[in-house]
């Protein structure tokens, strides 16, 4: 499906549209799964997730004529931060967030194919730019919602060293990216 | 803000609170105020955004993963209930929950609200949410099978909730609480058998409920709890979520 295809399911949901809201959870619901399953590591919180995201999606759909982003960026951010927003409210957050995650290698999704192979080869080369264990906290907080005290802990720095060096490769990430 | 390598002192400002927002690593409380700021905000929901394009190659690492089959239903049920195939027979079923729910607040007394009926939350074509926020929960289930799905628009003083598994056995009830940090739980009354219920909220449990409370279910006696607070097992409880 391309992603001008979701646009129009979204823009349907909009209108209240339950055949491309249908549509829109076959295309789209294996990928938003896939990204609660990584931020929460448990099957039975991911589903909830995402149950939670789809109601947002038809709630907000109309949301997405104000955005800019592509669309299934759109959706991937709203799970994202939905899945965030639920592993910040757990008392407890995961000691081993990769121990208990089971799942297969990554197969691109057309989603995958549909962005530009020069934006990711651009990301991944700007990330290569920072030092290894900085780059490491950005893909960490960012696929997984680590936090700042998380990602301290797992490097060994304390919180507001952590706080400086992910601010500090954000930034330069931004600089590099507009380069 | 001074930085502790050579590049000299660098104040980021909001930017950098939305690329923090959009990465992921900011706490709970943090994150609350970033995304309150997104709702009031448009600057800064626009900076927001220019993060979130310019991280999105990163989404690219996240598997495609089948959901289970159910999730949809779930979903369709909170959303749709009512939408298709109303008989006269369903419609009677509705009259007779409506009257069963009634009979069993009748006996509690303590309730504080209520009117619960089979009916769509948001059917197709029906008026989409007058913007605001609205909040969804997942009450889970806890040392038992029980799991609904619940939807709150403040604007409608609606609550919605969605069966999604368990059952109350013979000669039991589920009761409906709301809950403010260490408040004592008010109980939102007995709910209703059927897939889908939706209560009506009054103005001083929404206020509740829109602070972000958490909804919990206890197995009482037929008719509730008659002493105001749980009596039997909490079997389910979720927190609310702004969406």
């Amino acid at each position: 499906m391309t992603p001008q295809d979701i646009t129009k399911l979204i823009v349907r949901t909009s209108m209240r549209d339950r055949a491309a809201f249908d549509s829109l959870y076959r295309a789209t619901s294996a990928k938003l799964f896939g990204v609660c399953l990584r931020v929460l590591n448990d099957r039975a919180e991911a589903e909830e997730a995402l149950q939670e995201v789809f109601v947002k999606i038809w709630t907000k759909a109309d949301r997405f004529a104000a955005s800019d982003l592509s669309p299934i960026s759109w959706l991937v951010a709203i799970a994202r931060n939905h899945a965030i927003d639920r592993i910040r409210a757990r008392r407890q957050p995961h000691s081993d967030i990769d121990g208990a995650l089971d799942i297969a290698d990554p197969a691109p999704g057309p989603e995958a194919a549909a962005v530009a192979a020069g934006e990711r080869e651009k990301i991944h080369g700007c990330l290569e730019e920072l030092e290894k264990t900085r780059a490491d906290a950005v893909r960490g907080a960012y696929l997984k919602g680590e936090s700042y005290a998380e990602l301290a802990l797992r490097h060994g720095v304390p919180l507001n060293t952590m706080r400086t060096w992910l601010r500090r490769s954000l930034m330069k990430l931004r600089e590099c990216l507009e380069r | 803000m001074i930085f502790e390598d050579d590049h000299g002192p660098m104040d980021g400002g909001d930017d950098l609170v939305a690329a923090e927002y959009v990465v992921g690593a900011l706490s709970a409380e943090e994150r609350r105020q970033a995304a309150l700021r997104i709702e009031r905000d448009p600057v800064f929901a626009r900076l927001v955004e220019a993060w979130e394009a310019r991280l999105s190659p990163l989404a690219d690492d996240y598997p495609e993963v089948e959901p289970p089959a159910g999730a949809k239903q779930g979903i369709d049920r909170l959303l749709f209930a009512g939408d298709k195939g109303v008989t006269p027979a369903g419609a009677s079923a509705g009259l007779w929950q409506s009257l069963a729910f009634w009979r069993g607040l009748a006996a509690t007394a303590l309730a504080l609200l209520v009117v619960a009926v089979a009916v769509p939350l948001l059917a197709p074509r029906a008026t989409p949410p007058q913007g605001g926020t609205q909040f969804v929960a997942s009450i889970s289930p806890k040392d038992s099978d029980v799991g609904y799905l619940a939807y709150y628009d403040p604007a409608a003083r609606s609550l919605s909730l969605a069966h999604v598994s368990g059952e109350r056995g013979q000669g039991h009830a589920f009761e409906l609480w709301a809950i403010e940090g260490q408040a004592k739980p008010v109980s939102l009354g007995v709910i209703p058998a059927g897939k889908t219920i939706r209560v009506r909220i009054s103005p001083e449990i929404g206020k509740l409920l829109a602070n972000g409370g958490t909804l919990a279910i206890s197995l009482e006696a037929p008719g509730g709890s008659t002493t105001g607070q749980p009596t039997g097992p909490v079997v389910a409880v979720g927190g609310l979520n702004q969406i």
